[in-house]
């Protein structure tokens, strides 16, 4: 029991203490900057004001927007690859090392790269799609554009990720049951839809599973590509929770931010699973 | 025409040649078994015929049709492999659904498929089932199954039963062995179990480092090994093999003199180093003082039941001899042994081949 | 003569400054200072070495983005022990900043040292901007006025001119309405292959350039002076809640939709840099912004205008062409209240320093730097032949208003920042449902306080300084 106690201590400290204080503020009103605003117990009317506040139902649907963007092209994607460098091909192993490369790299920086490749009248994208005849795209000043570039970061920088552990999962398969299908004659297709891709089945949940919470998380790449503009057309539940906190100041209502958060992304992760056995037992 | 013909065969690796150039046919209905120790081919010859690994030279046919370039699908075979190759995720159903898929049968063959493997195979009960709930004699049979449905010409097994403890290989075998009876299709098998080589095999292969020693029944085989290799690979225990010199009409070697028996006599130039084979059964006990009889003190006795293993020396030579098991002798004791004369190999020790013909 | 006899007294009254403070009277003393990286510091980093020549006190300026700045200073701000002492200061948050007491109160160092900062000289509005209760909490350090900047050679072209007549019937000149400003905007807008003042154009022209980025509310910059150039105010002075979603404003976020089309096609992420990055470079026609850039349009080295035409100045058209007082903003040097007496004291030396007329006349001279706020300098001949927007300068604050102050200003910014841009980006459909989603959103924060605060948090008691 003794030999615990460190790990509990550091779990409370990193962990506990600060849920607990964050679920404190939530109730109450909290102006880090303006220390005349007095800070009081305000019950559950900072909750009440997230839960009916416009912005938060638009961050709460354009976090769930990226996500499916995201993690669907990331899964495809991301699997076609790991097919792709598994195969004894040449060239194959150095692939594999290169397409790592924007996982190691720090949101942030993967955020200034591409705000290089977007940026306005002298990104090199646009100059780019200017060689092949098509007319510059206004990647992060549209709102109809933005969220498909912060994806399209995202999908660049994550689907190695998906690619990593696919592609692990698949030199791990035995490969005894497609010789076994080759000599039936099944197609190519029929082999992936029906051996590969049941037998990987628990690997892509679990990739899917990490890449959704850190998905929900999203942040560092929108802060330094749009901030959540133009408009709020990228405004996801963490740029709304700290420009609560840190723009607005209201620490409180924040909190109250970060804990609906939570409740809908555990509920969430629950349903995910209950389906996911179901259709195992089914 | 010959179900399955390989001609002068030759499967590299890079510039690594593993089988080199054999020639070989397998009748129609025929049970032959690849027989050889471990590296020597086996399962890169029966690879090459289900088409999983191309053929580096020669020429390869089924049912008289040059296949070389024919995609395993379209060679008609079936192949069971040594772990199963179950698709793990399906059921025994599935599984066997699965292999059919491409042959786009409707549903009732499909099922009448299905329950005619399971009948003959006794895998009713476990159709819902998923590998992982299956004992490995039961997941053998499933695999079995799942090439039986497809009815091919040429049935292929590495090694089936090699994951299976003794006792159900054995039962396994006597299975195999039914079931070929039953079906009457071309079966290509490898092992280096000579014993299921021996129950099995209408005719055998022996291999050894990428080519064929010896092909024949198994009788043949035993009784008439071509070389020191086949004999001593065959019957266990091993054939004993004593380095022997011709002289004036008798066989000499340390502690031993033997007359050269008659079927070799006028055969054998005077001086000519030989080497005698002689299986354990060919020693046979005999009153001391015997004629050509060894005299040697055992150093071991193994108690098998029926008969006993007893191991001499001889000159420089350990020998096995396979006797009754009642009144064996006890270790430390002097035993005079005679030599069969009618089972008697000679091989010539530079060759290895067999001066018997 | 004048500005000889000028220079002559400004030289003799140093002199008695300098000696004012006795060399090395704070050695000892390390200062450190938030600030921006932005021309009114950015010049002033470089030579602290000179201060600390004068005084011994050590000066470190941090410099950062404005976007986030006011984040950092708020948390300096809350902190126990300050690890700056000095701050740089935007006059908008001295609301915030005055009502949490977070800055020294300079109002009787300023009273007491009121010759040797020359006073009388400063441009009163600009320290007005820096007063929160009446009391003087920063000091100017550059004044701005928010104005239009435009082509003139291209103005003056006489095929342009011609051209404008045919098409408008009036004479091109700098607007004085918004629907001259658009017009002109229209005008001047053409694509590459276009001619422009008798040359072909091998990229696209663009009519005007303003912000209308949401990122730390840019668009609110613009929005704002527009607004006030309709007579538009913040707050309603019965109840101090929001009226920024009255007619001035709908018609200056009209104004702001309208000019849509004359701007670069990226105009929804234009920051204030990139779209003076434009009118620097000459790729507009005209662009208003706060006049502490506008000293680059007269400098080759920093702009490209001067080298391919000439950049003319102009105050901010207003709704009806009638002068409206102008908005000014003042970007300023304040004090810590938390930094220890002694350092407080190095560091008004360090603002006198640094905001010192001798200081400005220096970076004037040098054609680099801030925008001025001496009355002297801005007078005088010989600049204003090198810096011809001085004279605007100068006249648009006889008649001035100060910008908003209020303690909620970022919540203001944020809040408007995004309701604008969205408007812009058309996500909103009309600009009265964009103010009105503003106005709601600031009034749920204001209206837990009694009406007696708000009252109190917009009232702009003039500066006791001059009491
Ligand atoms: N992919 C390969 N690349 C290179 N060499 C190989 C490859 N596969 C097999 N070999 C070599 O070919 C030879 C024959 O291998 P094979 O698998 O046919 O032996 P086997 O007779 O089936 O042996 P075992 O009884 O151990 O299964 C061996 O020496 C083996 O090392
Ligand atoms: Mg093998």
């Amino acid at each position: 029991m003794i030999f615990l106690l460190p790990a509990m201590l550091v779990l409370f400290l990193t962990t506990i203490y600060p849920m607990l204080y964050a679920g404190y503020l939530s109730f109450r009103s909290y102006d880090l900057a303006k220390p005349f605003v007095p800070r009081v117990f305000v019950g559950w009317s900072n909750y009440q004001q997230v839960l009916t506040s416009g912005d938060f139902l638009n961050a709460l649907s354009i976090t769930f927007q990226l996500m499916v963007i995201t993690l669907s092209i990331q899964l495809v994607v991301g699997v076609g690859l790991a097919l792709l460098v598994t195969q004894r091909l040449p060239g194959m192993g150095i692939a594999r090392t290169l397409l790592l490369i924007p996982m190691m790299i720090s949101p942030v920086i993967v955020g200034l790269v591409w705000l290089f490749l977007y940026f306005p009248e002298l990104g090199y994208l646009n100059y780019f799609l200017s060689f092949v005849g098509l007319d510059p795209i206004p990647w992060i000043t549209s709102p109809n554009w933005a969220l498909w570039a912060i994806a399209i970061a995202d999908i660049w920088q994550w689907t190695p990720f998906i690619m990593m552990g696919t592609a692990a999962a698949l030199t791990s398969l035995s490969p005894e049951p497609y010789e076994a299908a080759r000599i039936d004659g099944n197609t190519r297709w029929q082999v992936f839809r029906h051996v590969t891709l049941p037998q990987l089945k628990p690997v892509l949940v679990s990739l899917v599973f990490l890449r959704a919470i850190d998905a929900f998380k999203i942040y560092d790449i929108i802060f330094v590509l749009t901030k959540g503009g133009p408009g709020d057309s990228t405004e996801v539940l963490s740029l709304y929770i700290y420009r609560q906190s840190f723009t607005f100041w209201q620490m409180g209502v924040g909190a109250a931010a970060s804990f609906v958060s939570l409740i809908i992304i555990v509920v969430l992760i629950t349903l995910f699973f209950k389906s996911l056995n179901r259709d195992q037992t089914a | 025409m010959s179900a399955i013909t390989l001609r002068s065969v030759v499967k590299r690796y890079g510039s690594v040649e593993v089988v080199h150039g054999i020639d070989l046919d397998v009748e129609e209905g025929e049970f032959v078994v690849l027989l050889g120790p471990s590296g020597c081919g086996k399962t890169t010859t029966l690879r090459m015929v289900a088409g999983l690994e191309d053929v580096s030279d020669g020429e390869l046919s089924i049912a008289g049709r040059r296949v070389n370039e024919v995609a395993p699908k379209d060679r008609g075979v079936a192949m069971v492999f040594q772990n199963y190759a179950l698709y793990p995720h399906m059921s025994v159903r599935q599984n066997m659904e699965f292999a059919l898929r491409p042959l786009g049968l409707d549903a009732a063959e499909v099922d009448r498929r299905i329950q005619e493997a399971a009948g003959i195979l006794g895998l009713g009960e476990l159709l819902a089932r998923k590998p992982a709930q299956l004992s490995g004699g039961q997941r053998q049979r499933v695999a079995m199954g799942r090439a039986m449905v497809r009815t091919p010409d040429v049935f292929l097994f590495d090694e089936p039963l090699s994951n299976l403890d003794a006792k159900l290989r054995t039962q396994v075998r006597l299975e195999i062995g039914k079931l070929h009876n039953r079906l009457g299709t071309t079966v290509l098998y490898v092992t280096h179990d000579q014993v299921e080589a021996m129950t099995l095999a209408d005719k055998i292969v022996v291999m050894q480092n990428g080519h064929i020693e010896q092909v024949g029944t198994p009788e043949q085989v035993y009784a008439h090994p071509n070389n020191m290799f086949v004999a001593s690979f065959i019957g266990s225990p091993s054939m004993n093999m004593i380095p022997a010199r011709h002289e004036g009409g008798r066989l000499r070697a340390e502690g031993l003199d033997l007359a050269v028996p008659s079927r070799f006599e006028g055969k054998l130039p005077e001086g000519q180093d030989v080497v005698i084979g002689i299986r354990p059964t060919g020693l046979q006990r005999a009153e001391p003082g015997a004629a050509d009889a060894v005299v040697a003190r055992v150093e071991v006795t193994e108690f098998l039941g029926n008969e006993a293993l007893l191991d001499i020396r001889v000159g420089d030579h350990e020998l096995i001899a396979e006797i009754p098991a009642a009144g064996r002798p006890a270790p430390g004791d002097e035993v005079s042994l005679t030599f069969d004369p009618s089972v008697i190999h000679l091989f010539d020790p530079q060759t290895g081949a067999t001066l018997s013909r | 003569m004048r500005p000889f006899l000028l220079a002559g007294i400004a030289a003799a009254l140093t002199v008695s400054a300098m000696t004012a403070v006795h060399a090395k009277d704070y050695e000892g003393v390390e200062l450190k200072m938030l600030a921006i990286g932005d021309t009114s510091v950015t010049r002033l980093a470089p030579i602290v070495g000179e201060f600390e020549e004068l005084t011994g006190a050590k000066v470190q300026i941090d410099m950062f983005p404005y976007p986030g700045l006011i984040d950092k200073i708020v948390i300096e701000a809350s902190a126990n022990r300050p690890s700056y002492q000095l701050m740089w200061v935007d006059s908008p948050w001295v609301g915030v900043l005055g009502e949490s007491g977070a800055l020294e109160d300079l109002t009787d160092w300023v009273k007491r040292d009121a010759e040797e900062i020359h006073l009388d000289d400063i441009i009163p509005i600009q320290l007005q901007e820096n007063t929160w209760q009446g009391r003087l909490l920063a000091f100017p350090a550059s004044g701005m006025i928010w104005h239009q900047n435009y082509r003139k050679d291209l103005y003056e072209h006489p095929d342009e001119q011609a051209a404008f007549q045919e098409k408008y019937g009036y004479e091109l000149a700098p607007a004085q309405t918004w629907d001259q400003y658009i017009d002109i905007a229209e005008f001047f807008t053409r694509a590459a292959g276009e001619t422009l003042a008798g040359e072909t154009l091998d990229k696209d022209f663009y009519g005007n350039a303003q912000a209308y980025s949401r990122v730390a509310g840019a668009i609110t910059h613009d929005f704002f002076p527009i607004m006030r150039s309709f007579g538009g105010q913040y707050w309603d002075p019965e109840t101090g809640l929001c009226a920024m979603d009255g007619q001035a404003a709908l018609a200056a976020a009209d104004v702001m939709k309208r000019l849509v089309a004359f701007n670069p096609p990226d105009y929804l992420g234009l920051m204030w840099d990139i779209r003076t990055g434009y009118m620097e470079r000459g790729e507009v026609a005209q662009s208003s912004y706060w006049s502490v850039r506008t000293v680059r349009l007269t400098n080759p080295d920093e702009a490209v205008l001067p080298t391919i035409g000439e950049a003319g100045y102009a105050p901010s058209p207003t709704g009806d062409g009638e002068p409206q007082p102008t908005m000014t903003g003042a970007l300023s040097f304040g004090i810590n209240s938390k930094a220890s007496d002694r350092e407080k004291e190095a560091a008004w030396e360090f603002i006198k320093w640094g905001t010192s007329r001798d200081m400005m006349r220096r970076f004037a001279e040098e054609g680099s730097g801030v925008s001025q706020f001496h009355k002297s300098i801005l007078a005088d001949p010989a600049l204003q032949e090198d810096y011809p927007y001085y004279q605007v300068l100068l006249e648009t604050q006889e008649n001035a208003q100060r910008r908003i102050f209020h303690p909620f200003y970022a919540d203001v910014e944020e809040v408007f920042g995004v309701e604008l841009n969205k408007f812009m980006a058309g996500e909103t459909e009309t600009a009265e449902e964009a103010l009105t989603n503003g106005c709601t959103k600031i009034n749920t924060r204001l209206k837990v306080f009694p009406e007696e605060l708000r009252l109190r948090w917009i009232n702009d008691a003039p500066a006791a300084i001059f009491q």
